[in-house]
């Protein structure tokens, strides 16, 4: 179901397919980005996000490069909403000492829910969250 | 040979009850998450095809997901197997352009009451007042949103509503009931 090339520790890119309930996600430690796009709501939301915040964990702890996510997420539910904020937790974390972190969130003109969904993360947070709608 | 000429005379007034009542989707069985996801996709599909924005089918597949995976973890959680395990659950037009989901399964009656009590005190809140309460339970530890389960999940169907959530409790024998909810949307 998934794929992760190398191991999840230092150094090591984490690419995961998409399934019918979860986002696609490419994690680049070369350039510090983390991309997700599609859907989440898997039952159990530790089987794809474990992974997802020990790479941003792991990439914050061991480099001072700066991070970016760029996410497209059109729904999540609840419990995935959850998992997000624990990764926007450790990023505002990092950014109170100073680390270039930023958040792009794309999404569809057609479904203005998926920028709602963004505004309502953005308010709770400091560092850069740019929210921008995508041609449908 | 009786018996399957009455149930097919039965299937087809099953049918004409569906078409009475404006049923889209329904489901009776035991749920599995292939299930859920499967159902829900349709459903998503089948009404984006019928409107230009995406938003009315992003909130009936939003509640239908959060009803469904409530009633598969409390069910896990009981350690519940069929028939108790079953969900039933039915997706339908209201006639005037809303949406309703309703939903239902076995639960222990003491949660059931609890859950009635919780549905209460949601639909007495404004939408300002049930964001407040989303954005705070979001920061519950995970632990204690799991234990005393349908927190968050509740609050956004509540969110998601256009009108107040309705909800029954039927007693079944040794000490069950068939709870049910239903959320127009």
């Amino acid at each position: 179901m998934t794929q992760t090339s190398g191991h999840s520790g230092a150094g090591a890119d984490l690419i995961l397919a998409p399934t019918q309930s979860t986002p696609s996600v490419a994690a680049d430690w070369r350039s510090g980005r983390l991309e997700m796009a599609g859907e989440s709501y898997p039952e159990n939301t530790y089987e794809i996000f474990d992974g997802i915040i020990s790479w941003v964990q792991t990439f914050l702890e061991l480099t001072d490069r700066p991070l970016r996510l760029e996410l497209q997420l059109s729904y999540l539910n609840t419990s995935s909403i959850r998992a997000m904020i624990d990764i926007f937790d450790r990023l505002e974390h990092f950014v109170h000492s100073g680390r270039d972190i930023s958040v792009l969130w794309l999404y569809n003109n057609r479904n203005p829910r998926s920028a709602e969904l963004g505004e309502e993360f953005k308010e709770d947070y400091t560092f850069e969250f740019d929210i921008v709608a995508i041609p449908d | 040979m009786t018996t399957s000429l009455s149930t097919l005379r039965s299937l087809a007034s099953l049918r004409d009850f569906f078409s009475s009542e404006r049923i889209l989707i329904c489901f009776n069985g035991p749920i599995s998450r292939t299930l859920i996801s499967e159902i829900g996709t349709a459903l998503k599909e089948h009404i984006e095809s019928t409107r230009e924005c995406t938003t009315a089918a992003m909130d009936v597949f939003s509640v239908y997901i959060e009803i469904s995976q409530n009633i598969r973890h409390y069910s896990a959680r009981n350690d519940y197997v069929e028939p108790e395990s079953t969900a039933t659950v039915v997706i339908a037009e209201s006639g005037d352009g809303h949406y309703i989901v309703s939903a239902g399964n076995v639960v222990e009656y003491a949660d059931g009451e609890a859950l009635q009590e919780r549905i209460a005190a949601l639909t007495a809140l404004d939408k300002t007042e049930l964001k407040a309460l989303y954005k705070q339970q979001l920061r519950q530890p995970r632990s204690e949103g799991s234990t005393s389960g349908a927190g968050l999940g509740l609050i956004e169907v509540a969110r998601k509503s256009t009108a107040p959530l309705l909800c029954s409790l039927d007693r079944l024998e040794a000490g069950r009931a068939f709870f049910t909810l239903r959320a127009t949307i």
